[in-house]
């Protein structure tokens, strides 16, 4: 070959070729993509991330959950992924324009996430599949107010006296005290994310109460969470932050490493936080202690219990029968863990 | 010079061209001393700070509660410091090195302006150092091979800047019109990694693509990374040393430059065929599976070339490390390709999408192939630079094998491993822990392997260490795997 201006041009042809054809072409096919919505603008999918779900994807990032964890559900022709309960459609674009990163994924150490915030108890968790990602943040809105004094003797759950004896109350059910938190933790950035966050998650509320009957049906009896001898009911919040603090006594074969650095022993000073992990057996912290998560961990259990793509799409056919027949399909299929009828 | 006179080194030499090209040679690769030392000895020390992270990710993911307490030491951080400090420390600038004496050899001038290099040097290693940090202490962006967070990834970027832009000055100070096969794929490597890398920054970072777009654009990037900068050197380097070493000119320059082109044009369509099944339009998959298959083309003329180009010269493997080590490359490079076509093909990749089988197939392209083609040009570059030749000829064939042996054993295990999670995962009548358990004996085999690899490497950085103080041989004769006089080897040829 002689001359450079030949293998330059060449060089430069091949690698434009490939960047326009694989990344310009896609984004101009499927980057702009907006929420879906029916006819009257309401029943918005999906909906913006609220601060600390934003947060908790970047501990997700950080501590490399994206290694072992995939979030996406492929079609019932091209795996299991549907029959496992994984989810009950395929995921499409549209699912993950407010996710930034996005974390699909490449290897399955553990189990699919897409739908883990769909699975968990429905009373509990998740109040709306259109969620705008946060697990009690929005609807605790109103309730901001009683917050602010639990706010100050950070380890006290001073809001409620029930609150030492009741498992039933879920950490992350009480962001409002996360700004409280904080302080200990990556101080004020994430708290100003998260006022943002909340702001624009706010129509949120609005739209789930409108939209929850339609979309709740399909996880109404909820298939898949079951009680786990003396801990929370399985993929609630408060079994997530058992899960990670020590995954093996939950699973024993599991080889996921325990997150225990997202938690921290503190003294029981008064009553016990409700934040506090029920732990048992050898995890359990000597009398008088209590292991509480820190903001990262609240807010990467946000992030998860965010993690929802039940909310039916448009370009999307829902796996083994249309939407409106599901809600009979899955509770019968659920208990057996038979797949569901085609 | 040589006593059984095999041309093992430098053919022309004793040849009639004589003294001056001789002479001429010497001072070019005086002249590359400084820099190309400066890339192997850091790339040195990054392989074995990585291949000691690497130990760690694979025991702890069959052993979990190993240091799992320690922030810093959780698996998920280890993994990709282990991933990017191998790929940016230890490739990437070993490869830089390689490079740079092969570009001051093949424009048949002595290096200029060598502070571009040394600059480069000293950023890449910082933008490395940095990026590690920010990675084991929570900085990670995420994103697969792109992990670095951006202060790391700005400085790493000024430092490809700078060794591309002596790579293109240097090309214009070369003499004769010819341009060697090996600069193409070192042209071609230079220009598209910093424009590769602020592509990716660009669409991922400073103005983000939307959704799932980004996890497009990180596939393509590291793919095109694995092809279009190391395996463009590793090609290159490849088609430097069989010639060199055999003393004999490629087989076909009419098939060199197929498969160049081919090359470029069907690998960087690669990549998205790791996004199989997801949600994605389906032309991006297939475009992709696509041109993996048509990536048969540059894998069979290039295969031919150097096949046809060794022929009657096999023997020599016996003796020259350089060649052994480049050769058992050259065919990993083949073996990853088919392996590569094999897994994105719809049908199997189904099984093994999410499986280790993938880390397999990486470890085949950056260790098998590239690495392998990387330790046999330095073990051809370092004594030219030294003036010494190697120490022991035991301590190479030792790292030979330890690493051949190491890498087999680990592809196998994490493509057996791969194949049998799969086959539990799509199977939806078992529960989902039993596909990871069926992996898990697998993932000890590898973690065996890995002893295999840990200990060549160390043996490695001993004997480089050695040269580097000089302490290597004084002799005109080279090192070799076996004695050349007590076996004849003229009855090999």
């Amino acid at each position: 070959m002689k001359g450079l201006a030949p293998l330059f041009l060449g060089i430069f042809g091949t690698f434009a070729f490939s960047w326009v054809g694989l990344t310009v072409i896609p984004n101009w096919q499927i980057g702009h993509l907006n929420p879906q919505s029916d006819e009257e603008g309401t029943d918005i999918y999906p909906m913006p991330q609220s601060g600390m779900v934003q947060w908790g994807a970047r501990v997700y990032a950080a501590n490399g959950c994206v290694y072992c964890h995939s979030e996406q559900v492929r079609a019932d022709y091209a795996g299991a992924d549907i029959e496992r309960k994984w989810g009950d459609r395929r995921s499409a674009p549209r699912d993950y324009i407010f996710e930034r990163p996005v974390f699909l994924g490449k290897m399955r150490m553990g189990q699919d996430l897409a739908n883990i915030g769909a699975r968990a108890p429905a009373e509990q968790e998740s109040p709306s599949p259109s969620g705008g990602g946060n697990p009690g943040g929005s609807p605790t809105g109103p309730a901001q107010s009683p917050s602010p004094p639990t706010a100050q003797p950070k380890a006290q759950g001073a809001q409620s006296p029930g609150a030492s004896a009741a498992p039933q109350q879920q950490p992350a059910t009480s962001p409002a005290t996360s700004p409280a938190t904080s302080p200990t933790s990556p101080a004020s950035k994430p708290a100003t994310i998260a006022g943002a966050g909340t702001g624009i998650a706010s129509p949120s509320p609005a739209a789930a109460a409108v939209v929850s009957s339609p979309g709740a049906p399909p996880l109404a009896g909820p298939p898949w969470p079951e009680q786990t001898a003396g801990l929370p009911p399985m993929y609630s919040a408060a079994w997530h932050h058992v899960h990670l603090y020590s995954p093996r006594s939950i699973n024993f074969d599991s080889n996921m490493p325990s997150y225990r650095f997202l938690y921290q022993a503190c003294r029981i000073s008064d009553v016990r936080s409700s934040d506090a992990l029920q732990l048992t057996g050898s995890d359990a912290p000597p009398e008088g202690w209590e292991i509480i998560p820190t903001y990262d961990a609240k807010c990467l259990v946000a992030y998860m219990m965010a993690l929802n793509q039940s909310h039916p799409l448009k370009e999307v056919k829902s796996a083994g029968a249309a939407p409106a027949a599901s809600p009979a399909a899955s509770p019968s299929a659920a208990p057996g863990g038979q797949p569901p009828p085609k | 010079m040589n006593p059984a006179g095999i041309p093992l080194k430098e053919p022309s030499v004793s040849a009639a061209a004589g003294d001056t090209e001789q002479l001429e040679r010497a001072l070019i690769d005086a002249s590359t001393r400084v820099p190309v030392l400066i890339f192997y000895t850091s790339a040195m020390a990054w392989l074995i700070l990585g291949t000691l992270l690497a130990g760690f990710v694979s025991f702890k993911l069959h052993t979990p509660d190993l240091l799992s307490d320690i922030s810093f030491l959780t698996w998920g951080r280890v993994r990709p410091a282990h991933m990017n400090v191998m790929v940016y420390g230890w490739a990437s600038m070993a490869g830089i090195g390689t490079a740079i004496w092969l570009m001051a050899r093949l424009c048949r001038t002595v290096l200029r302006y060598p502070l571009l290099l040394v600059a480069g040097a000293v950023f890449w290693n910082l933008g490395v150092l940095l990026g590690l940090g920010g990675i084991l202490l929570g900085d990670s962006t995420g994103y697969q091979w792109l992990e670095f967070p951006s202060y790391a990834a700005i400085i790493l970027f000024v430092a490809y800047t700078l060794v591309a832009s002596w790579a293109v000055l240097m090309f214009r100070f070369r003499r004769g019109e010819q341009i060697y096969i090996s600069q193409w794929y070192l042209l071609g490597a230079f220009l598209w990694f910093p424009w590769l890398y602020a592509a990716g920054q660009l669409m991922l970072f400073v103005v983000p693509v939307q959704g799932v777009l980004q996890a497009a654009v990180g596939w393509w990037y590291a793919n095109n990374l694995l092809f279009l900068w190391f395996g463009a050197i590793g090609l290159g380097t490849a088609y430097y040393m069989i010639p060199k070493v055999i003393g004999r000119p490629v087989y076909s320059y009419h098939l060199a430059s197929i498969g160049f082109w081919s090359y470029a044009l069907f690998s960087s369509w690669t990549g998205m065929q790791r996004l199989v099944d997801g949600p994605f339009p389906a032309w991006m998959v297939t475009a992709s599976i696509a041109a993996t298959i048509l990536t048969l083309i540059p894998v069979a003329t290039v295969g031919l070339n150097h096949h046809m180009t060794m022929q009657g010269y096999f023997p020599l493997m016996r003796y020259s490390p350089t060649l052994r080590f480049t050769v058992f490359g050259a065919m990993s490079y083949t073996v990853f390709s088919l392996v590569g076509v094999v897994i994105s093909l719809r049908s199997v990749a189904g099984y093994v999408n999410f499986t280790e089988a993938n880390i397999a197939y990486s470890h085949l392209g950056l260790y098998a192939f590239f690495t392998m083609v990387i330790f046999g040009s330095m073990y051809y570059i370092v004594p030219r630079l030294i003036g010494r030749e190697w120490r022991y000829g035991s301590l190479i064939k030792l790292h030979f094998w330890a690493s051949a042996y190491g890498i087999g054993l680990m592809t196998l295990m994490l493509l057996a491993g791969g194949f049998l999670q799969g086959a539990s995962m799509e199977n939806p009548s078992l529960a989902f822990t039993e596909s990871v358990e069926s992996v898990l004996p697998y993932l000890r085999g590898r973690s065996l392997a890995g002893i295999l690899l840990t200990v060549s490497h160390f043996i490695f950085a001993y004997h480089f260490g050695l040269m580097l103080f000089g302490l290597g041989r004084k002799s005109t004769v080279p090192t070799f795997l076996n004695p050349v006089e007590a076996e004849g080897a003229e009855a090999h040829i």
